[in-house]
């Protein structure tokens, strides 16, 4: 099953989200902040990412940076949550290098959507 | 002639007036006297030559006595008694001549040296001609001329001595009366002359200590009495009116003064209340700031539970429904509900505010039409299901795709279904959905067979935070601020939402929408705290401004930004007519937009280059197009951005048309950071300086007054720096101004043995200090301030005046 790395600090959000995503199938690693993010990225090799934007150490955009310009994470997708529903906060997260974009509260079927669709992009290795 | 009469009158203008008299009463004397004299002496001489006569005519009568008869014996007789006449010592020589004129005999005085002239022919024109000769006829007892007798007498001493004493008594008499003439003119001349005199030496003090309280104190009598009086009154008067005036100007100097306090007073309440209008203007743009940062917290901190809630609610659910617990599945749907129509109000009210703050934004992007409907449909279907509804769609498949922004359209979509099926029950709810290929707009009608509104409740339905009626809010609920919100949305992408409708028959919504909206954005920005530079030059004098731009919004907003500043403005629409007004106005700057229908700013700027009348206008570049080098290798002066910046714009304005400051620094730079820095840098050093974006704009600048130094760039669009050094080093006065290049080009030697010879110092970008520039430039300034005696500024010289 694919497997997603959630980076997210909130612990509600976290429990809810991974929760509802392990049921579905999907295998769940967890991040708490963007610093382990980067590190989780590398070791984890997760098939997607879903970042949250406002984190502490080292914001998602940075965090989406950094997984985009090192060569052995950057091809996985990142879909970043923010609860800024903002245009320009969109046009940030897909500036910082995110493959797609999608505000809180999770709306789950619109996620589950964008997650499938960008999983038959860039297909899991395995 | 002047001259003459001037030099004539000299020497006796520069005597005085009393030598003046004397010399005049001397001449009346010596006059007098002559005259005198002269009627004496001739009186004299007539006395004296009728005594000769009547002598002469006596020894006349009696030589006829004696010689009548002796000729009238003998005609011929030579012998006559002429000798005789020796007794009288009077007569100097005598003569018988016969009638036909020979001489009978002769008698001249011993030791006289006389002539006997010939007898004259005719006789009678002779007579009583000389005073001492005398010719005379002898004629016989019978009157028969026998011969001419001629007497001639002598001059005796007594003779002269008569003379000699009457000159001698009148030169005695002359001398006595000058002498007392002088006295006289003198003793007298003072009396008359010594008022005169003195009103001349006080009426010369007067004019030269202008002391009005000196009085001539002499009194006379007669006009120079009259003249003294009045000259004193004419004093009196001045001295008067003097210390009135004096008085006077002390007032108003004291006005002067209390006017300037007033002033001072009144600059500082104006400099307080300037200081609390700009206190106040901060307070209100941070409370926005606060409310705008109030809203984005409250945004997350609102939504933060609330995605705990509906998340946690649907696991619930989900949980509940595998669970086959439908009881319990029916009271979370009920919760998620609430929870979901908690965070649509809270998205409604997010939205409305932050359209009122303006910071609603359009993301625009192409998309498929029909597909975004059958999302909104998927999405919608539920709601309108809930009150028997049942919906048609109306869209041709082939409807195409459009540009706009595709949330807010989803969104306004979405409002008009659900208001559609909130008051319509078990009725139709028809989406419509058609191109109007004329207009290039989509219209999206929602029409349904619901309750309908009075023409009154239509009224104020676009309006927030108002339903159709207060009661509705609690029967149908909603905040009453989706239309409003839609509608905002619509106007935002240039289209609208209508609406018709029939209380009880339904109601009809229609979104039309350009196909292709055009991203809005400001025209201005700045506007709500402007700080605008005002022109250079006093009220009286306000330079002409020509605006070339086809936006009419456009030329609104800088006609007004320009007039507050002291400008006058002309606007022109196009190109052309901007070409047009140029040559008929000659304005001291123009402002071109670049994109424009028709001929576009670059041509303009080209044409406007090619005028000798209109080369030297400066252009000022406002665009929000691309290929803004392309303009200033055209030769704009500056090239600003769209939306319009009020206070770049003044303040750009203002620097272009200011008189150039004597010992200025001429910074010729393209780069707009660098500029900046480098500007503010001089201006802490207290150093005018003036800006050029490229080397044609700096020989616009050179042309008018040469300046201290040059700060010169190397690479820069238009001319660039090594084209103006050269045309600098043909120019005799503008090879002598000292040049620092700083750049951040990676030179060649070829460059550098270029540059070495015709600049001060080659200065790297980012590996100098601003010591470095400094010290380089201060020479050059201090030269320049010497040798044009201007004074240096003050450091932080006061910039233009600014209004708020």
């Amino acid at each position: 099953m694919p497997k997603i790395l959630l980076v997210e600090d909130n612990e509600m959000n976290r429990d809810m989200l991974s929760r509802r995503l392990e049921k579905r199938g999907y295998t769940l690693a967890i991040a708490v902040d963007g610093g382990a993010g980067v590190a989780m990225a590398k070791s984890e090799q997760p098939d997607l990412i879903l970042m949250d934007m406002s984190l502490p150490v080292l914001d998602g955009w940075d965090a989406t940076r950094q997984v985009k310009a090192d060569p052995a994470t950057a091809k996985i997708p990142i879909i970043a949550l923010t609860a800024h529903a903002m245009e320009s906060d969109r046009q940030k997260a897909l500036g910082a290098g995110c493959d797609d974009f999608d505000t809180k509260p999770v709306e789950l079927n619109r996620l589950l959507l964008k997650i499938e669709e960008l999983l038959k992009k860039f297909p899991p290795k395995a | 002639m002047r001259s003459l009469r001037a030099v004539a009158n000299t020497p006796v203008k520069s005597l005085s007036f009393r030598w003046q008299l004397t010399l005049f009463i001397l001449m009346i004397c010596g006059v007098t006297l002559s005259l005198a004299f002269v009627g004496l002496y001739l009186n004299d001489i007539r006395q004296f030559d009728e005594e000769i006569r009547s002598r002469l005519e006596k020894t006349q009568f009696l030589m006829g006595e004696n010689i009548t008869p002796l000729l009238e014996q003998n005609p011929e007789v030579t012998d006559l008694p002429l000798r005789s006449l020796g007794v009288d010592s009077q007569i100097a020589a005598a003569a018988v001549f016969t009638p036909d004129g020979k001489m009978l005999a002769r008698y001249i005085r011993a030791g006289a040296h006389e002539v006997i002239p010939p007898p004259p022919k005719n006789l009678s024109s002779l007579l009583g001609s000389r005073r001492a000769v005398v010719w005379s006829t002898i004629t016989s007892s019978t009157g028969k001329p026998l011969g001419l007798l001629y007497l001639k007498a002598a001059e005796s001493d007594a003779d002269r001595e008569r003379v000699g004493q009457l000159l001698r008594g009148s030169i005695i008499i002359f001398s006595v009366a000058a002498f007392l003439a002088i006295a006289v003119a003198f003793r007298l001349g003072g009396r008359f002359t010594q008022p005169i005199t003195e009103l001349a030496q006080v009426s010369t003090s007067v004019q030269r200590t202008h002391d009005y309280s000196e009085r001539v104190q002499s009194s006379a009598s007669g006009e120079i009495g009259e003249l003294i009086e009045s000259f004193n009154g004419m004093l009196d008067t001045i001295e008067t009116k003097t210390s009135e005036l004096e008085q006077a100007r002390e007032t108003a100097e004291g006005a002067k003064e209390q006017l300037e306090e007033a002033n001072r007073t009144l600059e500082a309440r104006v400099e307080d209340r300037t200081k609390l209008l700009a206190k106040a203007v901060k307070d209100a743009e941070e409370a926005s700031k606060a409310k705008s940062s109030f809203l984005a917290k409250m945004s997350h901190e609102l939504r933060t539970p609330l995605n705990a809630i509906i998340g946690y609610s649907e696991i619930l659910h989900e949980d509940a429904m595998d669970d086959g617990n439908t009881r319990s599945a029916e009271d979370l749907d009920k919760v998620l509900n609430a929870a979901r129509h908690l965070l649509g109000l809270i998205n409604d009210v997010l939205d409305i505010s932050k359209i009122e703050a303006g910071k609603m934004e359009l993301y625009i992007e192409s998309f498929e039409v029909s597909k975004l409907v059958n999302e909104v449909i998927a999405t919608a279907s539920p709601l309108i299901a809930k009150k028997g509804n049942t919906l048609a769609l109306e869209c041709p498949p082939d409807i195409g795709t459009m540009r706009a922004d595709a949330t807010k359209v989803r969104q306004m979509l979405l409002n008009l279904l659900s208001n559609a099926s909130k008051f319509t029950e078990r009725g139709t709810i028809t989406l419509k959905v058609t191109r109007n290929t004329e207009e290039a707009t989509l219209h999206f009608a929602v029409k349904d067979t619901g309750i309908g509104m009075t023409p009154e409740q239509l009224g104020r339905l676009f309006q927030a935070f108002s339903q159709a009626d207060a009661s509705t809010t609690s029967k149908y609920g909603g905040t009453g601020l989706g239309l409003a919100i839609s509608k905002q949305f619509a106007q935002m992408m240039n289209g609208d939402i209508t609406v018709t409708s029939e209380a009880g028959a339904g109601s009809t919504f229609t979104i039309r929408l350009p196909e292709t909206v055009e991203a809005k954005k400001p025209k201005v920005v700045n506007q709500s705290s402007p700080r605008l530079t005002r022109s250079p030059f006093t009220k009286e004098k306000r330079p002409k401004i020509l605006v070339v731009d086809d936006d009419k919004d456009i030329r609104n907003v800088i006609t007004e930004i320009l007039d507050q500043s002291g400008y006058e403005v002309f606007t022109a629409g196009s190109g052309q007519q901007g070409l047009d007004l140029a040559a008929q106005i000659v304005p001291d700057l123009i402002i071109l937009d670049l994109m424009m229908p028709g001929m576009d700013g670059w041509t303009v700027l080209t044409k406007l280059q090619h005028k000798p009348a209109l080369a030297d206008i400066p252009v000022i570049i406002l665009s929000a197009a691309s290929g803004l080098e392309m303009a200033m290798s055209l030769g704009a002066a500056a090239v600003l951005f769209k939306p319009v910046d009020a206070n770049h714009l003044t303040a750009e304005i203002a620097a272009h048309l200011a008189p150039l400051p004597p010992s200025y620094v001429l910074l010729v730079e393209d780069d707009a950071d660098s500029r900046t820095l480098i500007t503010r840098l001089l201006d802490n050093e207290g150093w005018p300086s003036r800006s050029a974006i490229n080397g044609n704009a700096a020989l616009r600048i050179l042309k008018k007054a040469a300046p201290a130094m040059i700060v010169l760039d190397l690479k820069m669009a238009g001319m660039n720096g090594f084209e103006l050094l050269e045309l600098i080093g043909k120019n005799p006065v503008w090879a002598k101004i000292p040049v620092v290049i700083v750049t951040s080009m990676d030179l060649t030697t070829d460059m550098r043995d270029y540059l070495t010879p015709r600049t001060v110092r080659i200065l790297y970008k980012g590996r100098f200090s601003r010591e470095d520039l400094v010290n380089l430039i201060r020479p050059a300034i201090t030269a320049s301030t010497a040798a044009t005696g201007a004074p240096s500024a003050t450091p932080n010289a006061a910039p233009a005046a600014t209004t708020a």
